[in-house]
Parts: structure tokens; sequence; C-alpha cells
């Protein structure tokens, strides 16, 4: 059930990952440090330029809400401090939607966010631009009858099949666990949106909490220890950058 | 012949300058004082006083004017006519009545027609970092998307006030009273809503909201007709027939900054690191704050805003200052700040 990445395919850019998930499937490329333009250049700081590309079509005001969320996240975990007068541009192509993504009822934009920021920190990783902090997002929807339970990363079917939803939450946590991001939309109380929160800081980054995909469906969970072998979405980071750190030092090991 | 030796002119800015040169120190000195004021004047849990004036504009269905300090926002609305046979792909055919709660699930109707249409517009000269001349920038852009999100997902309009129905006379001849009369909807309504910022001093989407909020309070829409004779929609110009919209609740907007005293990258000292949370930040404020966070709260549903799942959107991105228990506390200053703009737009 863990997220799929694959790091430095695209042998252009600095930096690049393709990330898959629950039918979502994004390309990243990070290019950076690279000369700024005169416009752009802050004199003690880095410039973090995000671009999103939707599945089908160009740009419209969602991507770009979508790109000042992302930049304003990014810009946050990034040392912009340590590499003044340059530019740090990222690009995410969203390469594929499940199909039943438009017709969820919820907002698209915020079941894409998380999705878009594990794009974007996987091919900052990759190409080894400072950073202060990782980060792991997660979206949790609470549906509308009062008995059941927030769904925790929840899958376009998921959310379908639990029509009509009250509210929608995504949460981005970084590796200390401090709250980096945090869109809610819909009604709900302050003690809903604290439980959703327990619930996503327990699959991001809880201590040998629960694995991804347990508790929402006790069926699910049989082919568990073959295929997602991680305790968290924090884990399952260090388990990709362990084996792209594996890779580059391969030169090393094999002697 | 001596002269008195001339002082050596200390190195000190009067304060524009200070606070142009180094912004983020200028802040810091203001907060770090024992009265821990804004460089603005106003305590950090200090919103600025709305004003509102409706019905400005004579062309618009509604429109309003509201000023938050130095921000100064004009909204028109104006109706216009969807025609049914201009649908390509109808999402509802006959008309569905509300349930008894008034609780309907227009929200597919209202989005997949596109029966409201936002935009923002940022006026030559509203502010310094707007550039006339070019193309709508990212600003507008990310506004004009919360406020249309924010616009479906709060069930603010009712899909019943914008749609244009038509009952057919039931033939004479035909004895069945039982039978219902079919309402069929020949158009609907279409709201074009836009926001002109006059001038921008933060607190952007507060003041456009607020704005929007106001104007389609003031909104008349004229009574529209179907003419089976004409096979067209009519429009009644007696005033008297015009009806107003129905709002679903009053969500309100409180935006709030978090300034932190340390610059840039925090290793080290970390324990002489303090956060002030701003509320209503002005555009200063908002330059040197990197954290931001949205609380919109609904306080209409119980009495004082105390009713449970008041909360509409949370919006928080660019830092880590804000967790847990600080958001109860934002909740708490949003709903506090929901009672302000209650009276305000209640007795304008």
């Amino acid at each position: 059930m863990a997220p799929e990445a694959v790091l430095s395919h695209l042998h252009r850019a600095d930096g690049s990952a393709t990330y898959t998930y629950n039918g979502y499937s994004i390309i990243g490329a990070v290019n950076g440090p690279i000369e700024v333009q005169r416009r752009d250049e802050m004199p003690e700081e880095a410039t973090v330029e995000v671009n999103v590309r939707p599945a089908v079509g160009v740009g419209s005001p969602k991507e770009r809400h979508l790109e000042t969320l992302l930049h304003r996240t990014l810009q946050s975990i990034i040392l912009t401090r340590s590499i003044p007068r340059t530019l740090v541009q990222i690009t995410l192509q969203v390469r594929s939607l499940p199909a039943d993504d438009t017709s969820t009822g919820v907002n698209t934009s915020l079941t894409l966010l998380p999705h878009l920021l594990h794009t974007s920190i996987l091919a900052l990783l990759s190409a080894s631009i400072p950073l202060s902090t990782t980060l792991t997002a997660i979206p949790v929807a609470i549906p509308s009858s009062s008995k059941s339970a927030p769904l925790v990363s929840p899958t376009a079917n998921d959310l379908l099949r639990a029509k009509p939803l009250r509210s929608i939450h995504v949460f981005a946590f970084s590796g200390d666990r401090k709250l980096l991001l945090n869109e809610s939309d819909g009604a709900f109380s302050y003690e809903e949106w604290d439980e959703a929160y327990e619930a996503a800081e327990e699959v991001c980054c809880r201590e040998g909490g629960v694995r991804l995909g347990e508790g929402m469906d006790v069926d699910m969970d049989v082919d568990m220890d073959g295929e997602g072998k991680v305790a968290n979405l924090e884990a399952w980071l260090r388990e990709v950058v362990k084996e792209k750190v594996g890779r580059e030092q391969r030169w090393r090991v094999a002697t | 012949m001596a002269t008195q030796p001339q002082p050596v002119p200390a190195l000190s800015f009067p304060r524009p300058i200070f606070a142009a040169l180094s912004p983020h120190p200028f802040l810091a000195a203001h907060l770090a004082s024992d009265k821990a004021i804004r460089a603005n004047g106003r305590k950090p849990q200090e919103f600025r006083t709305p004003g509102i004036n409706t019905g400005s504009l004579t062309h618009c269905n509604g429109s309003a004017v509201v000023r938050l300090g130095n921000t100064a926002v004009v909204c028109g609305i104006r109706a216009e006519i969807l025609r049914a046979e201009d649908i390509a792909n109808p999402i509802v055919t006959g008309v569905r009545r509300e349930d008894e709660d008034g609780e309907e699930d227009d929200r597919e109707e209202i989005e997949g027609l596109r029966l409201l249409v936002p935009n923002i517009e940022l006026a030559t000269g509203s502010a310094p970092s707007h550039l006339p001349g070019s193309p709508p920038s990212t600003t507008a852009q990310t506004l004009v998307t919360r406020i249309r999100s924010l616009l479906i997902s709060a069930h603010l309009l009712r899909a019943d006030d914008l749609r244009i129905t038509y009952a057919p006379p039931v033939p004479e001849d035909l004895d069945t009273p039982d039978v219902e009369q079919e309402e069929e909807i020949k158009g609907y309504w279409v709201l074009y809503i836009d926001t002109m910022f006059l001038s921008l001093d933060g607190a952007a989407f507060d003041a456009a909201w607020c704005a929007l909020l106001a104007a389609l309070r003031d909104t008349l829409i004229p009574h529209a007709y179907y003419d089976s004779d004409l096979e067209t929609i009519l429009c009644s110009d007696d005033p008297s027939q015009a009806r107003k919209l129905k709002l679903r609740g009053l969500p309100v907007p409180s935006t709030f900054a978090v300034f932190e005293s340390t610059e840039g990258d925090k290793e080290g000292d970390s324990e002489r690191e303090k956060a002030w949370v701003l509320s209503d930040p002005d555009a200063f404020e908002e330059g040197v704050c990197k954290e931001t966070v949205t609380v919109v709260v609904d306080g209409s549903g119980g009495t004082k805003g105390q009713s449970e799942e008041n909360v509409r959107k949370i919006e928080k991105s660019g830092g880590g200052v804000i967790g847990r228990e600080n958001m109860k506390g934002l909740i708490k200053r949003g709903v506090e700040r929901w009672g302000v703009w209650e009276r305000v737009l209640n007795d304008k």
C-alpha cells in the first residue's frame, strides 16, 4: 500500500522523481541552484519557483492556487539562505488521475495536493537541494454519517462510496512533527478537526504507529506484510532515500 | 577661531527608512518592546474595524464597498439568464423540492453549470507590487480560486433561488386533479461576481469575501417568467416583484499571520526564538511574515457562534508555528471576529 517512487530518472534535470499512489501519478523535476532572473533575484535568499501542469489542458487558476500553496510550504523547508541569489525551479507534471477523481464531489485540488507535495519533496531530495526538514502529507475525509470514522488517505473510489462527505482535510507534517500545511474544507468543529489531525499524524509520523492502509478497511490487510512494510510515511520516505543513497554508493560497496 | 566641534551624527534613521531598510528587525523591535504593539499601532490580537456601504453601484443587481483599514474593495453582482436550451448536458431536468429543513444538495447543479462566476481584479495603483497592464497575477488567480471554492463548499447560495421555472397549464379536458403539476426548468440566473481592489493593504481574502457577502445580501433578482406564446424568458420590471437571495449561513474569514523573531533559518538559538500571531495583517506585515492562517467561521447556526461544526474552512501554510493547540485559540478569535462582522453586516 505504500506509494511507489522512482528517483533521478530524468537525465537532463538536476533532480527528478515519479510518484505513483492510489491512481495518482506525478512526474517532478527540479533544477537548481541555477541562475536567477534579475527581476526575481533576492540578495539573501534563493528564489523558489513552482510550476504545476495539469493532466489535461493548460494551467488554470486552480493550478496557480496549488503552486502558491506548494511555494509557501517548500520555501519554508528549503534552506534558501544557504544558496542566496539563485533559483530553485520545481516543475510538476500530473501524469494520470484516478478515473473517478472528478465525480467524488470534493474539491479536486485538495485530493491532489498531498501527492504534489510528496513528488516535490522526492524531486528536491533527488536534486540534493539543502533542506531543513522533510515533509509528509495526507488527506483525511470525514463522512456525513456521524458513526463512521475518518477516512485516512482515501482513494477516489472510497470517497465516491462514502458520499456525501462532511469535510475534507489535508495535513502536511515536517520531520519534527510540526504542522506545515493544513487545508480543511466543509463543515466541521474543532473536535472533528482535532480527530482528523490525530489520524493524519498517526499515519504520517507516529513511531511504530499503524501502517498506511490499516484501520480503514479490515479486510484489506491480508497482503500487508509482503508489500507495505512501512511503519508510517516518514519511514517510507526514509526507505526511499536509503535506496537512493545505496545506489549512488554502489561503486564504493562493490570493491 | 576655535569652532564648537560638530557632534558626530548618530547612526540612526527616521522610522519610515528603518522600516524600508530592514523590515524584519523593525517589526521585531516593536513587538519585543514592553507594550508589544505592532508597527501600525494595533495590538497583536487586534483586528481592523470594518466599514461597509451597500448598493453603491446603480447598474448592478447588488453591490457593496468594504473598507478594512487601507484595504478597499468594491464588489458588484450582475445576474444574467442562462437559457435551458443552451445547456449542452443538463444536470437536472425536473424541479426538485427542498426537504423540510431546507437542505438540498444542489452543489452539483451550481458547480456543474457554473452559475457563480467570481472574478477579482487589482486596480492600477492598488498595491506597489502590482504592475498595471499585465495579465491577472498569481495573487489574483489564487484569490479567485479560494473565493470560488469557499462559495461552493459553504453552500452559500440555493439553486432554488437561481432557477427560472415554468408550470405548463393543465389541459382542462384532462380531469386528473391528483396528478401533480410538473414544473420544468426553463433557465437559470448566472451571477457574475466581480470584485475590484481599489487599494490593497493586507487581508485581501477577508475583505474580498466580506464584500461579496454584503453584495449578495444586497442583491435583488428581478422576477423572471417563461412566456409560452413568445417562447422566451421575460423579466418583470416591477421592483416590488423582485426578490432577494436567501443565503445559507454567514461564513466569515479571519486571517492571521505568524511573525517569527528569528529571520530565516533558525539554527542554534531556538531558546531565543519567539513567535507572535498577528490578527488581520496589513501589507507590511504580510511582507515579513511567512506563515499565514485563514479560519472561516460561521456562527449563525447556534447562539453566539458556540454551536457545533462552526468551522467552514481552515487554510494554513508557510511554516510550522501554529499547531494543534494554537489552532483552537485561532478558531476562538475567529468566532469573536464573526460577531463583529455580523453586527456590521446587519446594521449597515
